[in-house]
């Protein structure tokens, strides 16, 4: 029998450094890893034995295009800890920051990673030049997001500005007014976008049935990314504090990085089309528009719409970030806004919906405020053996339809646009923290 | 530093790290497609799929710390293609946190984070990238600033060296007329060791610097520690600021080891 491999060596327009390795024999397909080759940097050595005050500053430096999002695990999970309830400006401020976290990581994901793939270019600088008004909607679009990161973290990337307890420094009313105008006027714009995506073809080979997880949003009726329990498509629902036995994570020899399975053994997906999976029904305005303009027949299992979803997802985060702004221009201005509180030994876990899936982050900390345990599990490094096996289905698939023929250059752009529907935060899912007591 | 091509190739690298230099460098979003329009970018693996890992470079830009074999070899090769090469970003500068906790040996650190009896990591002592090869610039910053990237490469565009201020970060916090985090909330703020650039923004969002782009240019340690210390602030209070982003260079740059770990 022949035996033939596909290797991508480096996976381009994703975050960090990563490959794709399948050996096919005859039309057989022995064996798909996800080479995930990105160094080591053992966040959990650097945490261990550091005050509680230096977690976000260290933590948030695992990745940058997520640095917003484990910025406010950290802070959700050490509150908890320290047993500090943020009133409701913070909660809101914090809120808008991941709004605009998320803006910006799927404006980046679909528009200048993913759709270039669709569209036939190999980099969103070569669609430029085709679709120059769409790109450059994209671009603002994520700088917009940028800008609302930028005005509550401090910075676009590695926020300064979020404290323990709160904030340093709060946006006065006429920065959020001028943010509040910008959303609003990127919906029609926004909206365009869905029409033109709704004429691309999604491919049939990244079809297959999956599991689907993500957290119960906060809010009883609404699509929200805070969760308060953790659910899975097959009906069951966990605590938060639960999640080290709902997830199981283990070592593979070609990974850096951990997989993560369900107890029940299966694989499962995280982000944005397990989160409209779960919640579709739950969007409202013109959300629920594009959600039904893009899934006309619902919820499909196809991995390639993932890309979809992040679309319906933004307009979310556009709606829901004009609403989050109308609640704080609401609220009397102030300066700053820091809680009180006593450093008291504790533990906290913190779980919210960012970009990629669900993130959680666990401290435990002694009387002196240091932190003595860690732990954080990334979206990526959950998705990781889902990818493996959606890889595995896809070059199935393609040898069941092609037989022998199937062309090597095409089998390699099908599984990178595979790897990349999952939008694979690299340095996010190796810097994996965990240290035991 | 004329690199004597109209159009220049260029190629932007990462290490190991958080990609949030090049993600700085997609972040220039009202400037990127000029950019693009200027040079040739023709190996840039975040933001392209098709590239060219053979060209040789007019400027190639590198982010992160060497961590691995493989982040060495490619730093090697990187070096040998490129005419000028640009360190941006405190890690690949200066090691940055990755480089935070070096005296614990690689193998209790695996065996911590990933339970596994059989090493199977390729995995180095983490250090900065400018302390295996020659680079013609240094940026520094966790990320870098948007600002000095740009004028780097327009510098680099136009054929002159770019300048930077290597001032301290003091020097902008004062022209923002902030209130000092060490004379008037006695805190440990990094800014007077600390280089400029980033407009001071931590003392901007009331939060004392951390330090995060590395040390500025002829600094006085030993009288900060003094100002520390004047102020009743303990070693550890002191040791727990300074240990986080350049505790490695401010040693090796003057500072004894015991004033920076002192009282742990």
């Amino acid at each position: 029998m022949d035996a033939r491999t596909v290797t991508i060596p480096h996976l381009g327009r994703v975050e960090g450094h990563g490959g794709i390795f399948v050996k096919i024999v005859g039309d057989k397909v022995h064996e798909v890893n996800m080479d995930i080759y990105e160094g080591s940097r053992y966040y959990e050595a650097l945490l261990k034995g550091k005050h509680f005050l230096e977690v976000q500053g260290i933590i948030t430096r695992v990745c940058a295009i997520c640095s917003a999002n484990h910025t406010v695990a950290a802070l959700t999970a050490l509150e908890k800890a320290l047993g500090i309830e943020p009133p409701d400006r913070i909660h809101r401020l914090r809120g808008l920051l991941l709004l605009g976290a998320t803006i910006e990581s799927h404006a980046l994901h679909v528009f200048a990673l993913a759709l270039p793939d669709f569209l036939g270019f190999d980099s969103v600088l070569g669609m430029a030049a085709k679709f120059p008004a769409e790109v450059a909607f994209a671009l603002k679009l994520k700088q917009l997001g940028n800008r609302i990161q930028e005005l509550i973290g401090g910075r676009a990337v590695h926020p300064v500005n979020t404290l323990v307890g709160g904030f340093g420094k709060l946006p006065s009313k006429a920065e959020l007014a001028k943010v509040r105008a910008e959303l609003l006027a990127t919906l029609d714009p926004l909206m365009a976008t869905v029409s033109l995506v709704k004429t691309l073809d999604v491919p049939e080979w990244g079809q297959q049935p999956t599991v689907y997880v993500a957290l119960r949003p906060y809010d009883r009726s609404f699509f929200r990314f805070r969760g308060v329990a953790i659910c899975t498509s097959k009906g069951e629902e966990y605590p938060l504090e639960q999640y080290r036995d709902v997830i199981r994570e283990f070592t593979v020899e070609h990974s850096h990085a951990k997989h993560s399975a369900l107890a029940s053994g299966e694989t499962y997906m995280v982000g944005s089309l397990a989160r409209l999976k779960l919640w579709g029904d739950r969007l409202v305005g013109r959300a629920k528009e594009a959600f039904d303009t893009l899934f006309p027949k619902g919820h499909v299992d196809n991995i390639l719409t993932n890309n979809w979803a992040q679309l319906v997802e933004l307009v979310h985060c556009i709606e829901r970030g004009v609403e989050v702004c109308d609640l704080l221009l609401d609220m009397p201005e102030a300066k700053s806004e820091l809680v009180d509180y006593e450093v008291r030994a504790g533990r906290g876990v913190g779980a919210i919906e960012v970009p990629r899936g669900t993130l959680f982050h666990e401290y435990e900390i002694d009387d002196d405020g240091r932190v003595v345990m860690a732990n954080v599990i990334t979206p990526t490094a959950q998705n990781l053996a889902n990818t493996e096996r959606d890889l595995r289905s896809a070059v199935e698939f393609l040898i069941r339809r092609d037989g022998k023929k199937a062309d090597p250059a095409k089998l390699r752009t099908s599984l990178e646009m595979i790897a990349r529907a999952y939008d694979p935060c690299i340095s996010c899912s190796v810097h994996v923290v965990r240290t035991d007591e | 530093m004329p690199i004597g091509n109209q159009k220049p190739k260029v190629g932007i690298f990462g290490l190991t790290g958080c990609a949030g230099d090049q993600l700085q460098v997609l972040n220039c979003e009202d400037e990127l497609l000029r950019l693009a329009e200027r040079m040739d970018i023709v190996d840039w693996v975040m933001a392209r799929s098709q590239n060219d890992h053979n060209a040789r470079l007019d400027v190639a830009f590198v982010e992160g710390v060497v961590a691995t074999q493989r982040d060495l070899q490619n730093l090697r090769t990187i070096r040998g293609r490129s005419k000028v090469l640009v360190a941006i970003g405190t890690c690949a500068v200066w090691g940055g946190l990755p480089a935070m906790r070096n005296e614990i040996p690689r193998e209790v650190l695996e065996k911590e984070v990933y339970k596994s009896d059989r090493p199977f990591l390729d995995t180095v002592e983490a250090r900065p990238a400018t302390d295996f090869v020659p680079f013609d610039l240094m940026l520094p910053g966790c990320p870098i600033e948007r600002h000095e990237f740009l004028r780097v490469a327009n510098a680099l565009l136009v054929g002159t060296t770019p300048e930077f201020f290597k001032t301290p970060v003091c020097w902008e916090c004062k022209t923002k007329e902030n209130l000092c985090r060490v004379v008037h909330c006695n805190e440990v703020c990094c800014g007077a060791m600390t280089r400029s650039g980033c407009g001071a923004r931590c003392p901007s969002h009331g939060v004392a610097c951390s330090g995060c782009r590395g040390p500025a240019e002829e600094t006085n340690y030993d009288a900060n520690i003094t100002m520390f210390k004047d102020r009743k602030i303990s070693w550890v209070e002191i040791a727990r600021k300074m240990e986080n982003f350049s505790a490695p260079v401010w040693m090796k740059m003057g500072l004894e080891e015991e004033e920076v770990r002192g009282g742990r």
